[in-house]
């Protein structure tokens, strides 16, 4: 079986969680951390990148390891303020990764949008309920073991996948070429709007590039997205109440 | 002479010298600049007010700004027994954190193209090169907020915890027609980098400023903006008044002393952006164009950029103790009934103009008719874009009024 050894981190991974997430009774932490480090370190051997720069190397290893933590935190966390902040830090990790891979306005628009506008929200909401109640029920996973599992297996399956494509190292046939922002699949490559891509390494990345490949490589997908935002918009509207029905 | 200093540092730390020297030189004018800022506020309100305003420390109370800072730095730091003690202190260092890392894209001088690192120019701006200028800025601005919110709720007082969301819904709100009012000059200048943005405006001269072209996005920017900052006709986080001071009523000291840097480090910043962005940066006819090489044009030309960027800042200053605060809904009224209208309407000025290849100076009777439209609007209609209360009796036909 090729693909066996990703067994091993993903069960890891969930037992670490397992142990990790909120409950009546406490648990040593520790021995969940020991845990998802040696996730961590099985999974390294299929999905370490390749080491090169060794800035690069380091932010790498210093934003996905922010990321990971904060995300573990984000989750096993009591108290749902903090569980919002470390909801932010993963955003702002990630938004790391994304700089850090030559993609900058994609990296500030999720720091704009989810770090700061939805976790805001999320805050808003989670400080203007009551999280002060000692209630037992608020203090504990209320499914932890069909939580853990079902997560765990979409993990499984996007690891999987990922393996199996291979990225754009190389191993795939269809590769990103200069100027692309990802490689565009053989659908995209039929669509009549797309253009051929920038020859100009200097605008990998860059905002032209990605407007162009957006309007054009997946303009289809563009106009669906917002369709469906505009679906999404009319039926908020039509299902807040009136002003004669008195509002907030 | 920079060649000079440049050469003393041995051979791999040349590039980092004139980075760090920027950031020093930033760092520092801005500590100093934001302590006589507050010195200037107060006796621009005295003598808008008729007083004497500060004048017992120095001359002229030159000294005051001083005395401040020794106040605050050997005030007693209470942190009170109640509070959230890991984001209490985070709050304030969150605040100034992101309102100082916004300015690293902000040139402050005549930016040198084709700068390369290593050639002996001063950058005149930390991080040169930002393909994303303006949106870098917008995605810091938007991590400002968790300093007041964090201050706010970590306080645990009902007060604090009152101004937190009310500055959690202002910032969210102000932040769409922020980014929306930029996005016509992004269009007409092709470009996101506000380095490229001012080096437009001065190749093309007086008539190349961006106000020119983008007067109703200016005044949307500055209005946002000013809400971003928390100042004052968009306070109602601090609201001395109702709130004793919101989000910052339970620190004292330095961790008080450091939101207030916080503020006026992004007023400056504002102030920066509105001068580069829509009045042509360090661009001033006759005395510094882009031609202008006589001895010492450099500094002419970062005079002429200081000196509008304090323009802007006495705008604000004075606009402080000209408008009294707006109540709640009026503010969230004029954010998404007022300004994120307009900006839509600008965007789609700019587009039309672009897509009938008119000329780009048509974009100003348009911008006016389009701003002077919004007003009759709001004024003729019998529902302004501020709610007003409910009428109590309705169902007799004529309005009785609650005062």
């Amino acid at each position: 079986m090729k693909n066996g050894a990703l067994l091993i981190p993903v069960c890891l991974g969930w037992l670490a969680i397992f142990w990790l997430l909120p409950r009546a009774k406490p648990r040593s932490r520790i021995l969940g951390a020991i845990i998802g480090l040696a996730a961590l370190l099985a999974l390294q051997a299929t999905f370490l990148p390749p080491a090169g720069n060794i800035v690069r190397d380091g932010m790498f290893y210093l934003f996905s390891g922010s990321a990971i933590l904060a995300a573990t935190l984000m989750i096993t966390d009591r108290n749902p303020v903090y569980a919002a902040l470390w909801f932010a830090l993963t955003t702002l990790s990630v938004c790391g990764l994304f700089l850090l891979n030559s993609a900058p306005f994609l990296s500030a628009a999720t720091i704009i949008v989810y770090a700061g506008a939805i976790v805001v929200t999320f805050l808003f909401v989670i400080m203007l309920a009551q999280q002060t109640a000692n209630a037992n029920y608020d203090h504990r996973a209320v499914q932890p073991v069909l939580a853990s599992v079902m997560s765990f297996v979409m993990l499984g399956a996007l690891l999987f996948a990922l393996q199996e494509w291979g990225g754009i190292d190389g191993k795939a046939d269809d590769v990103a070429r200069e100027g692309q922002f990802v490689a565009v699949d053989a659908s995209s490559k039929a669509n009549q709007f797309s253009q051929p891509p920038s020859s100009n390494k200097t605008e990998i990345g860059s905002m032209r590039v990605l407007g162009r490949s957006l309007f054009s490589d997946y303009l289809y997908v563009v106009e669906l997205a917002g369709t469906v935002l505009l679906i999404a918009t009319i039926g908020a509207i039509a299902i807040a109440p009136r002003r004669s029905q008195g509002t907030l | 002479m920079l060649d000079k200093l440049i050469n003393l540092f041995p051979e791999p730390a040349r590039p980092y010298v004139l980075p760090i020297l920027a950031i020093v030189i930033v760092l520092n004018v801005n500590l100093g600049v934001c302590s006589y800022l507050i010195l200037l506020e107060r006796k621009l309100s005295a003598w808008m007010q008729d007083r004497h305003g500060p004048n017992r420390v120095g001359p002229w109370g030159l000294l005051q700004p001083l005395a401040d800072m020794g106040k605050l730095l050997l005030k007693e730091d209470v942190i009170p027994g109640h509070v959230n003690k890991v984001l209490f202190v985070l709050a304030p260092g969150i605040s100034v954190f992101t309102t100082f890392l916004a300015f690293a894209v902000v040139p402050f001088g005549p930016v040198p193209s084709n700068l390369t690192p290593g050639d002996g120019q001063f950058p005149f701006i930390i991080a040169p090169g930002v393909d994303l200028g303006i949106v870098f800025i917008f995605a810091i601005g938007s991590l400002a907020v968790y300093g007041i919110i964090l201050g706010g709720w970590a306080s645990n007082n009902k007060y604090s915890a009152l101004g937190c969301l009310r500055a959690s819904a202002q910032v969210v709100s102000y932040e769409i027609p922020l980014g929306m009012s930029v996005v016509g000059l992004a269009m007409l200048n092709s470009s996101m980098s506000i380095e490229k943005i001012m080096t437009n405006q001065v190749e093309q001269g007086f008539i190349g400023w961006n106000i020119w072209y983008q007067p109703l996005a200016c005044v949307i920017f500055f209005i946002a903006a000013m809400a971003e900052a928390q100042r004052l006709p968009f306070d109602l986080a601090e609201c001395e008044q109702e709130l004793i001071g919101g989000w910052h009523t339970e620190y004292s000291a330095m961790k008080w002393g450091l939101f207030f840097l916080a503020e006026y480090t992004h007023v400056i910043t504002i102030s920066f952006l509105t001068s580069i962005l829509f009045f042509g940066g360090w661009h001033f006819p006759f005395i510094a164009e882009a031609t202008s090489n006589y001895t010492g044009a450099t500094a002419v030309k970062v005079a002429v950029l200081l000196t509008k960027v304090f323009a802007v800042i006495v705008v604000i200053q004075m606009l402080r103790w000209t408008i009294p605060r707006f109540r709640f809904d009026q503010l969230m009224g004029l954010a998404w009934k007022g300004l994120i209208p307009l900006a839509t309407v600008n965007v789609l000025l700019v587009m039309i103009v672009k897509q009938f290849d008119l000329h780009t100076l048509w974009l100003f009777p348009l911008s006016i008719a389009a701003f002077v439209a919004a007003g009759l609007m709001a004024t003729q209609s019998s529902r302004p874009f501020a709610t007003k209360a409910k009428p109590i009796v309705e169902e007799h036909g004529h309005h009785v009024h609650a005062h």
